[in-house]
C-alpha cells in the first residue's frame, strides 16, 4: 500500500539487510559438549540447592496442634447457629521438648475451607474496604445487605466467614504458674494491604462513619468493634480482619495470627517447657467437615519449612544429572559410527 | 451486480445483427466481465458471511455469547471481543483491497476501446426505419451487446467471441493470435462466408446486415462452434473457422469486421477461465481440524470438571451453601455442574486463542514481503520484482510436490535462433562453445555485420565469419544450402510502408531458418503460386515452383520442386534426420556420417535439427512423375497412398547438404531449475498446448526426458479403447507381467487404487516418461480409465500433456489434486494457463509478458521461471519450516498456559476460578508471548539461503508434511500438559505450608496467580529462546522486551497508583511487591523452569544425535564452517549427450501447402495463373474444405435442418 512515486523510478527492492533476509544474527546451534555440560551444571546446582533447602528445612522447628476433635464440647455448640452469643473456652497443652529460637510465628491453620472458590473470592467490594464508599455492595452478592434493607459493611462472603477464634498461648513455667507468651498482632498483614487497600472512611468517628451499614449476618459485633482499644487496628484496617480478607490459594491453609513479642523469658524465642492454648471457639469447622489447627513456628533464610522444595530440588538435580550421564553415554557411543552428511 | 440475474438455462441462442432491441429479449449477458466478488453494498454482509464461515471465527463468536450470560461468565467479555474485532476488520480490510484491486483491472479491461457500429443519433433509435444511419463509433467493451457490429484493427484484441464478417484480406481471410487462449503463438487463418465477405468496409450495407445467427450456448470448448447464419432467406452452416475467440489478437489484417454472438462471462475465453476459488493451504485446514479436536477436547475437560462440580457440590458444596452463601436456596449440583462446563469452556477457550490467527496472518503477510522484496528474484532486464499477489498460501510453497508447467513463455523464451549449421561435413556458428555459457559470450561477441545483406534483421545473432567467408568465396554447397532456406516452407512475405520484410509464419522454426537465409545474403521476397522469388546474393532471381510436396507428421519432411532460370528442376527437400538419411544417394555415406555426428552434437546441446538435402531432377524424368501425380490426383479410390507413394519415389537420391540447428530457446536457468527441483523430489509435468514434438524437444531440452530414461510411453490414440488399450501396455510395460490389471474396464475403487499405488512405488524402478496428447486425455480422464492414467503417470518422472486445452489443464491438476492428495503448483504465463493455475493449490504467473490474465489470476508472480527455485527452495520452504515451527511453539504455548486451570479445577471446588488474573490472561497471547513467536516465525532461519538452494534435498520434509501434522501437534500438546503439571504443581507442593520470609502468609491466591503467571511467561521465553535458531537483533528485542513488558506491566497493575483509581479493576495490589521479594518464590519459579524446559532440551539433544535430520546436519556443519565460504553445489549437469531428434515440429496439422498453391491468400491483384498442376491440387480438395474435415465439428446435415426448422 506505501508505494510512492519514487518507487517506481525503480522497482528494484532494496538492498537492505532486513528485507534480503540477511541481518546478521546468531545461530543457536547447541552443541552436544554446550548442551551436556549445561546439563551437568544445572543438575549439580540443582542437588545444592536442594540439599540446602533440605538443611534449612530441618532447622525449623514447628508444632501444628489440631484442635478440632480436641475441642468437641465447643464444635458441637458450634453446630448449632443458635449458640452464637454463648462463649465457649477450650484448653488444649502441649509440652514442647526443645526451644523454638528466634522468632516465632502463630498461624491458625484450616483443613477443607475453600476460600478459592470462583465466587466466593468475588465476593468483596474493594471500592468499599478502600474507604471510598462505604455503601458499594455491588459485588458482594449474596452478601450485600441486611434483612431490612441496609448495606452490610464489610460485605461479601469472604468478610461474612472471618475466622473469629482468638488464641492465647500460656506457658507453663510451673504447675502454678501460667505466663501469658507476649504476642504481638502488628506487621501480620501486608503493608499495602493495610496501608493501601484497606482504609476506613474518614471520618472522626468509626461509629458514625459505618452508619447506615449493617453488620456481617456471621459477625457477632459490627466492623467498627473488631478492636475498640486501638482505633488503628479497627473497622477495615483490623489486621485478622486484612489476614483473612486476603485469600488463600488453596482449602487448606495457614494465616498469621501473632508474632512472638520477644520480651523477658521469650527473648531468645520459646523456651522448652510446657505451653497451653486457651482458644475461644467461634468459628465453625463442623459444618463443612473442616479442621482447625494452631501452629507454632520458627522462619529460616527462605522463610517457612519448604521441605516440598528441598525434596523437588534434590530430585530434579538427581535426575538432571542423571539424564546428562545418560546422555553422554549415549553420545560418546554414537560419535564413533557418526558419519559426516557430506561424504 | 446485473449479471447475477438468473435465468434459465441457455439451450441455444439466437442473435440477430444490428439489431439489439430484439436481442434484449433474450436476456443476454453483455461485455461486462466481473472478477470481483463485493460491491460496496454487498461487501459487508457477504464478508462477514464468509468470514464467520470459518471454523474459528464462529467459535470466537460463539465463546462471546457465552460470556455474556452472566451465570457462567468467568471471563470478563473484552478478553474475546476486543481480539475478535480487530481480525475481522482486518481481514475485512485485505479482502476490500484485492477486491479494490480486482474492480480496477475489471475497469480497464472493461473500459478498452473498441470501434462499433451504432446508431450515430440515439434520439432515432426508437424509429426503426431509421436504424440504417449507423456509424463506427468507439466504445467502451463492456458497452458491447451480442448482435452488434464491431470493426477490428490490426494488432487488436478481441472484444467479444465474433462472426467474422468480412477482412480486409481476399476470401474474407483473417489471421489470428490465439496465444492467450492456448498458449499457441503460429498465426492460425479464420475466414468469413463468402456471402458476408463481399461485405467488405462498406458501412451502410453491413449497417444493413440483418442476419440472424442460432447456434450453441455458451460452453467453454475452444475448438468447437456450431451454428447456423440465416440472411437474405438463405442458410449457412457456421463452425469454428468463422469465429474469432475474445483474447485473440488480430495479425496481419489491417481490418475486419465481426458481429459478437458471446460477449462478456459467455466468451469461451471467461467461460475457460474457471471460478475464483477461495484457496487454503492444507496448514489452514489442519489447523480447522485441529481447533474441531480441541474443541472437542474442552468438551471433554469441560465435561469432568461439571462431573467433578456436581460431585463436590454434592459432597462438600453443601455443607459451605449454609456456611458461605446462607441467603441461598437449596441449589440443585447438577444444574451447578451444567453451568460450570460452561464457564470452563469460556476459561479454556485460550487453547485456541484467537491471537494465533492475527499471528499466523501476519506471519505470512512478512513473508510475501520477503518474497517481494527479494533481490534475487528481481529481472533487471525488464525490471520486474517477484510478487507474492495472495498472501495467505506461503507455507504451501515448502510443500509442493507436482509443478505443472506450461511451456511456451515458461520453460521457453518462445523465440527460435538459428544457431548453428553443418554444410558439407562443416559446421557452422560454432564460436561460444568453447566457453560453455553461451548467453554471457554472445553478448561480448561483436555481432557480425551481415555487409551482404542490407536486409538484414539486427535482432539476429550467429557469430561465425567462416560461414560469411564461404558466403562471399562463392562455395557452391554453401550457397545451395541457403538457397534452400529460402525457397522451402511455407512462409510468405509481405512489405509493409517502410519498405521492410514482413514474414508471416505459421511456425517459428520456419520463420528462423528463413530468416537465417534473410541475413544470410538469400532474401525470400515474395511468392506467387507459382513462383518464388529470391534475392540471392544481392540479384533478384524468380524460380518457377513446379511442386509443392507438403509436410505431414508421417512424412516429416517438406520438399518444393522448382524450376531455376537456368531451367534445371531441382527438389529440395528438407525434414527429419531419420527420414531424410534414409533417401539419401549412397555417394553420400562419408557426409552423411559426418552429419550424423554433426546432428548428434547439436542435439546433445538441445538445439532441434533438420536435414538439408536437394536433388536435381531432369525434365523428362519430372514431366512423367507430374503426369502420374496428376493421374492419382483425378482417382478418387486410394487417392492420398498414391499420391503419397509418388512423392515417395520422387524424393529419394537426394544429395545431403547439411543439417541446421535451430533453438528453442529455454528461458535462462530452466534446466538448473529442473534439476534442482527433480532433486527436491518436486514432480514436474508440462502441460502446454504445443504439438507433440515440440514438447518432447523441450523435454529434451530442460533435461525432463534424457536417453537414460528405461521408456518413455508415448499415448496417441484417438478412440477411446485405443487410449485404453495404450495406457494398458505402457502399464504393464511399466510394473512387468507379474502384476494382474485391470484392462481399463473395470472401475478402480479410489482406495484399492491408492493402495496399490503404495505398494508399486517401491516396485518400480528407473525412469520412466509419459507423454500424452490432448486428444487421448480427454478419453484418459474419463472416470474408469483416470485411475490407471494417474498410476502410471505418477510413477514416471516426467510427464508431457501436448494439446491440451486450457480446461484439460485445469482438469488434469485436479486429478493430481484429487486422487494423489498432494500439493500441487502451476506455472504459465498466458490466458491459457488460468485455469490451470486457478485450479492448483498455488497459481504462478510469469510476469513482464504482454498478456496479464495469468499474473492476475496467480497467486505468485515472477518475471522468470528460474526464479520458481528460490520460491519453492528457499522462500517456500522458510516459510513451512517457520510456520510449523511457529504453529508447535503457539499451541505448546497455550497448551501450557491454560491447562494449569484444568488442574487447579480440583482443588478449587471446581467453581471456575481461573488460576491468573483477568488481565494476565487478556494480554498473555497479546502482549506478553506474542513478539518473540511472531519474530521466530518471520525470521527464524534453519539453514541459509544458499544452502537451502544447495541441498535441495531439505525440501522433502515439507512434502512429507513432517514438521506440522497431527502426531506433531499431539506432541506440543503433550509438551504443553507436562509444562501445565510443572507449572501448577511445583508451586501447588511448594505453597503447602508456606510462609514468607517475614513469617507473613504467601500462599495466598493472589501470590499463587503471580507465581504461576511469572513462571510461565519465564518458562515459555525459555522456550522460545531455545526454538529461535536465528537470533537477530530484532528477536533480542522482543524476547527480552517481552519478559521486561511482563514485569513492568505487572508492577504497573500492582501499583498503588493504579489501584486508588481502579480498585475493583486491579485488586492484585501490592502484590508483585511483596510475592516476588520472597526467596522461595523465586526458588520456585526457577525449579518450575528447570523442570519444564529439560526434559524437552534432552529429547531435542537425543534426537539430533540419534536421528540427525538433513537439516540438523547442514546446521552443524554451518556451524563448523562458520568462516569458512559456503560450499558451492556441483554444477548441475547442464547438458547431456543425447541421442538426436530431428524436430520437423512445423504444425501439427498440413501445413500451408494448399494455401499457398492455390493462391488464395494471395493479393488478388496477381491473377492466379493456374498451371495444370496447382489446378489438379486445388480441385481435388480445397484448403477449407480440409481444414473442415480436419475439425470434428462439421454442421450435420441433420442439425442444420433442425435449426432450420426452428
Amino acid at each position: 500500500m506505501k508505494r510512492k512515486c519514487q518507487d517506481y523510478k525503480s522497482r528494484l527492492p532494496d538492498n537492505t539487510a532486513m528485507k534480503q533476509q540477511q541481518l546478521p544474527a546468531f545461530r543457536l546451534q547447541l552443541s552436544a559438549n554446550e548442551i551436556l555440560s549445561g546439563f551437568f551444571a544445572i543438575g549439580l546446582f540443582c542437588l545444592g540447592m536442594g540439599i540446602i533447602l533440605l538443611l534449612s528445612a530441618k532447622s525449623i522447628r514447628e508444632v501444628e496442634i489440631n484442635y478440632t476433635e480436641k475441642c468437641a464440647t465447643c464444635a458441637k455448640l458450634r453446630e448449632d447457629a443458635t449458640n452464637f452469643d454463648k462463649e465457649c473456652n477450650c484448653s488444649i497443652s502441649f509440652y514442647l521438648p526443645q526451644k523454638m529460637e528466634g522468632n516465632v510465628y502463630l498461624y491458625y491453620k484450616l483443613y477443607g475451607f475453600y476460600q478459592n472458590l470462583y465466587r466466593y473470592i468475588l465476593s468483596r467490594s474493594n471500592i468499599q474496604l478502600v474507604g471510598t464508599d462505604v455503601k458499594d455492595v455491588r459485588n458482594c452478592a449474596p452478601f450485600k445487605t441486611s434483612d431490612n434493607g441496609l448495606p452490610i459493611a464489610p460485605c461479601g462472603a469472604i468478610a461474612n466467614s472471618m475466622f473469629n477464634d482468638t488464641i492465647v498461648l500460656l506457658y507453663n513455667f510451673n504447675s502454678s504458674t501460667h505466663i501469658r507468651v507476649p504476642m504481638v498482632r502488628t506487621e501480620t498483614a501486608w503493608w499495602t494491604d493495610k496501608y493501601v487497600k484497606f482504609q476506613n472512611p474518614t471520618f472522626q468517628n468509626l461509629s458514625s462513619a459505618f452508619a447506615g451499614t449493617a453488620k456481617p449476618p456471621n459477625w457477632p459485633k459490627p466492623v467498627y468493634e473488631l478492636d475498640e482499644k486501638d482505633p488503628g487496628n479497627n473497622g477495615f484496617v483490623n489486621d485478622d480482619f486484612i489476614v483473612w480478607m486476603r485469600t488463600a490459594a488453596f482449602p487448606n491453609f495457614k494465616k498469621l495470627y501473632r508474632r512472638l513479642h520477644r520480651i523477658g523469658n521469650f527473648t531468645e524465642g520459646l523456651p522448652a517447657g510446657s505451653y497451653s492454648f486457651i482458644i475461644n471457639y467461634n468459628f465453625p469447622v463442623g459444618r463443612f467437615q473442616g479442621q482447625k489447627a494452631v501452629v507454632l513456628s520458627t522462619l529460616t533464610w527462605s522463610g517457612g519449612s519448604s521441605l516440598f522444595l528441598a525434596l523437588a530440588y534434590l530430585v530434579t538435580g538427581a535426575v538432571t544429572l542423571l539424564a546428562s550421564f545418560s546422555m553422554m553415554a549415549v553420545h560418546l557411543k554414537l560419535k564413533e559410527r557418526k558419519t559426516f552428511f557430506l561424504q | 451486480m446485473f449479471c447475477s440475474r438468473k435465468k434459465s438455462l441457455e439451450v441455444e441462442r439466437i442473435v440477430k445483427a444490428n439489431d439489439r432491441e430484439y436481442n434484449e429479449k433474450f436476456l443476454y449477458k453483455d461485455n461486462r466481465i466481473h472478477t470481483s466478488k463485493y460491491s460496496i453494498l454487498t461487501f459487508l454482509p457477504i464478508n462477514l458471511f464468509e468470514q464467520f464461515q470459518r471454523v474459528a471465527n464462529a467459535y470466537f463468536l460463539f465463546l462471546l455469547i457465552l460470556q455474556l450470560i452472566p451465570e457462567i461468565s468467568s471471563l470478563t467479555w473484552f478478553t474475546t471481543i476486543v481480539p475478535l474485532v480487530l481480525v475481522v476488520t482486518m481481514t475485512a480490510v485485505k479482502d476490500a483491497t484485492d477486491d479494490y484491486f480486482r474492480h480496477k483491472s475489471d475497469n480497464q479491461v472493461n473500459n478498452r476501446q473498441s470501434e462499433v457500429l451504432i446508431d450515430s443519433n440515439q434520439d432515432q433509435s426508437s424509429a426503426p426505419y431509421m436504424k440504417v444511419l449507423k456509424k463506427l463509433q468507439n466504445e467502451k467493451w463492456m458497452n458491447v451487446k451480442v448482435g452488434d457490429i464491431i470493426k477490428l484493427e490490426n494488432n487488436q484484441f478481441v472484444a467479444a467471441d465474433l462472426l467474422l464478417l468480412s477482412s480486409s484480406e481476399p476470401h474474407g481471410l483473417c489471421y489470428i493470435e490465439t496465444a492467450e487462449l492456448d498458449g499457441e503463438t503460429n498465426l492460425k487463418v479464420r475466414h468469413a462466408l463468402s456471402v458476408t465477405s463481399e461485405l467488405g468496409a462498406d458501412i451502410s450495407r453491413l449497417a444493413k446486415f440483418d442476419g440472424i445467427v442460432v447456434c450453441e450456448a455458451p460452453n467453454n470448448k475452444l475448438d468447437k462452434f456450431t451454428g447456423v447464419l440465416s440472411w437474405n432467406g438463405s442458410k449457412h452452416s457456421l463452425n469454428n473457422e468463422k469465429i474469432i475467440l475474445r483474447g485473440c489478437v488480430l495479425r496481419n489484417t489491417s481490418w475486419c469486421f465481426g458481429m459478437v454472438i458471446f460477449a462478456g462471462p459467455d466468451t469461451k475465453l471467461m467461460q475457460n477461465s474457471g471460478k475464483t476459488k477461495f484457496k487454503r493451504t492444507s496448514i489452514d485446514r489442519l489447523m480447522n481440524t485441529l481447533v474441531l479436536w480441541i474443541f472437542g477436547f474442552l468438551i471433554c475437560l469441560g465435561t469432568i470438571l461439571a462431573i467433578g462440580n456436581s460431585i463436590w457440590e454434592n459432597q462438600v458444596g453443601d455443607q459451605f451453601r449454609t456456611f458461605l452463601f446462607s441467603n441461598e436456596r437449596e441449589k440443585n449440583s447438577v444444574f451447578s455442574g451444567f453451568l460450570t462446563f460452561w464457564s470452563y469452556i469460556i476459561i479454556l477457550n485460550t487453547v485456541v486463542p484467537i491471537s494465533l490467527y492475527v499471528s499466523v496472518e501476519v506471519i505470512r503477510l512478512g513473508h510475501s514481503y520477503f518474497i517481494n522484496w527479494d533481490r534475487k528474484m528481481y529481472y533487471s532486464r525488464k525490471a520486474t520484482p517477484a510478487e507474492a499477489r495472495t498472501t495467505t498460501l506461503n507455507e504451501e510453497l515448502g510443500q509442493i510436490e507436482y509443478v505443472f508447467s506450461d511451456k511456451t513463455g515458461t520453460l521457453t523464451q518462445n523465440i527460435m535462433t538459428f544457431k548453428k549449421c553443418s554444410i558439407n561435413g562443416r559446421i557452422y556458428g560454432e564460436v561460444c562453445d568453447d566457453w560453455g555459457q553461451k548467453t554471457d559470450m554472445t553478448k561480448k561477441k561483436e555481432t557480425m555485420g551481415f555487409s551482404v545483406s542490407p536486409q538484414a534483421d539486427r535482432t539476429f545473432q550467429f557469430f561465425d565469419h567462416h560461414l560469411m567467408e564461404s558466403i562471399e568465396l562463392g562455395d557452391p554447397k554453401v550457397h545451395e544450402f541457403l538457397r534452400l532456406l529460402a525457397l522451402c516452407h511455407t512462409v510468405m512475405s509481405e512489405e509493409n510502408s517502410a519498405g521492410e520484410l514482413i514474414y508471416q509464419v505459421q511456425s517459428p522454426d520456419e520463420g528462423a531458418l528463413v530468416t537465417a537465409a534473410k541475413n544470410l545474403g538469400f532474401i525470400f521476397k515474395s511468392r506467387t503460386p507459382e513462383t518464388i522469388t529470391i534475392e540471392e546474393l544481392g540479384t533478384l532471381v524468380t524460380y518457377q515452383l513446379l511442386a509443392f510436396l507438403d509436410f505431414n507428421n508421417f512424412r516429416k519432411r517438406m520438399s518444393v520442386i522448382v524450376r531455376n532460370p537456368e531451367g534445371q528442376i531441382k527438389l529440395y527437400s528438407k525434414g527429419a534426420d531419420t527420414i531424410l538419411f534414409e533417401r539419401l544417394h549412397p555417394s553420400n555415406e562419408d557426409l552423411l556420417t559426418l552429419t550424423s555426428d554433426h546432428l548428434s552434437e547439436f542435439a546433445g546441446e538441445g538445439l532441434r535439427t533438420l536435414a538439408i538435402a536437394y536433388r536435381d531432377l531432369d525434365d523428362k524424368y519430372f514431366r512423367e512423375w507430374h503426369k502420374m501425380l496428376e493421374d492419382a490426383n483425378t482417382t478418387t479410390d486410394e487417392r492420398d497412398e498414391r499420391i503419397a507413394g509418388l512423392y515417395e519415389e520422387i524424393e529419394r537420391d537426394l544429395m545431403l547438404l547439411g543439417a541446421t540447428a535451430v533453438e528453442d530457446k529455454l528461458q535462462d536457468g530452466v534446466i538448473e531449475t529442473v534439476t534442482s527441483l527433480s532433486l527436491a523430489n518436486i514432480k514436474i509435468w508440462v502441460l502446454t498446448g504445443d504439438k507433440q514434438e515440440t514438447a518432447i524437444n523441450i523435454g529434451y531440452a530442460c533435461n525432463m526426458l534424457t536417453d537414460d530414461m528405461n521408456d518413455v510411453f508415448i499415448i496417441a490414440g484417438n478412440t477411446a479403447t485405443e487410449v485404453r488399450e495404450e495406457l494398458r501396455k505402457a502399464k504393464e510395460n511399466l510394473f512387468g507381467r507379474n502384476r494382474s490389471f485391470s484392462n481399463g474396464h473395470v472401475v478402480f475403487e479410489k482406495k484399492q487404487s491408492l493402495e496399490l499405488d503404495s505398494v508399486v512405488e517401491e516396485t518400480v524402478t528407473g525412469d520412466y516418461a509419459l507423454i500424452i496428447n490432448g486428444h487421448s486425455l480427454a478419453y484418459a480422464l474419463e472416470s474408469d480409465v483416470k485411475n490407471d492414467l494417474l498410476e502410471l503417470a505418477c510413477m514416471c518422472k516426467t510427464v508431457v500433456c501436448c494439446r491440451v486445452t486450457p480446461l484439460q489443464k485445469a482438469q488434469v491438476v485436479e486429478l493430481v489434486k484429487k486422487y494423489r492428495n498432494a500439493v500441487t503448483l502451476a506455472i504459465g504465463d498466458g490466458a491459457n494457463d488460468v485455469s490451470m493455475i486457478k485450479s492448483a493449490h498455488i497459481g504462478v504467473g510469469i510476469s513482464g509478458q504482454e498478456g496479464l490474465q495469468a499474473v492476475l489470476a496467480s497467486d505468485y508472480s515472477f518475471a522468470q521461471f528460474r526464479y520458481l527455485q528460490r520460491l519453492l527452495l528457499v522462500h517456500g520452504r522458510w516459510s513451512y519450516v517457520r510456520m510449523c515451527k511457529f504453529l508447535c511453539y503457539f499451541f505448546y504455548k497455550n497448551f501450557a498456559f491454560t491447562l494449569v486451570h484444568f488442574w487447579f479445577g480440583f482443588f478449587c471446588g471446581f467453581s471456575a476460578q481461573t488460576v491468573y488474573d483477568q488481565w494476565f490472561i487478556t494480554l498473555f497471547n497479546i502482549v506478553y508471548t506474542s513478539l518473540p513467536v511472531l519474530a521466530m516465525g518471520i525470521f527464524d532461519q534453519d539453514v541459509s539461503d544458499q544452502n537451502s538452494m544447495d541441498y535441495p534435498q531439505l525440501y522433502k520434509p515439507g512434502q512429507l508434511n513432517l514438521l506440522f501434522n497431527k502426531s506433531e501437534f499431539f506432541i506440543c500438546m503433550a509438551h504443553g500438559v507436562y509444562t501445565s503439571l510443572a507449572l501448577f504443581f511445583i508451586p501447588y507442593g511448594a505453597f503447602h505450608n508456606m510462609a514468607g520470609e517475614d513469617g507473613r502468609h504467601t500462599a495466598d491466591y493472589q501470590s499463587f496467580a503471580v507465581t504461576t503467571a511469572t513462571s510461565l511467561v519465564i518458562v515459555v521465553s525459555v522456550q522460545i529462546a531455545l526454538d529461535t535458531s536465528y537470533w537477530t537483533v530484532i528477536n533480542h528485542v522482543f524476547i527480552w522486551g517481552s519478559i521486561a513488558t511482563y514485569f513492568s506491566i505487572l508492577f504497573t497493575m500492582h501499583s498503588n497508583d493504579i489501584f486508588g483509581i481502579f480498585p475493583n479493576q486491579f485488586p492484585f495490589v501490592g502484590n508483585a511487591r511483596h510475592s516476588l521479594t520472597q526467596k522461595c518464590i523465586w526458588l520456585v519459579i526457577l525449579l518450575t523452569t528447570v523442570a519444564s524446559v529439560m526434559p524437552v532440551v534432552a529429547f531435542r539433544f537425543l534426537k539430533v544425535d540419534l536421528f540427525p535430520t538433513l537439516s540438523d546436519q547442514i546446521r552443524q556443519w554451518q556451524k563448523a564452517q562458520k568462516k569458512a565460504r559456503p560450499l558451492r553445489t556441483r554444477k548441475p549437469q547442464t547438458r547431456r549427450s543425447s541421442s538426436r531428434r530431428s524436430g520437423y515440429a512445423f504444425a501439427h496439422q498440413e501445413g500451408y501447402g494448399e494455401l499457398i498453391t492455390s493462391g488464395k491468400n494471395m493479393r488478388a491483384k496477381n491473377p492466379p495463373p493456374m498451371s495444370g498442376l496447382e489446378k489438379t491440387l486445388y480441385n481435388s480438395t480445397s484448403w477449407i474444405e480440409n481444414l473442415c474435415k480436419k475439425t470434428t465439428d462439421t454442421v450435420s446435415s441433420f442439425s442444420q435442418d433442425k435449426t432450420v426448422k426452428l
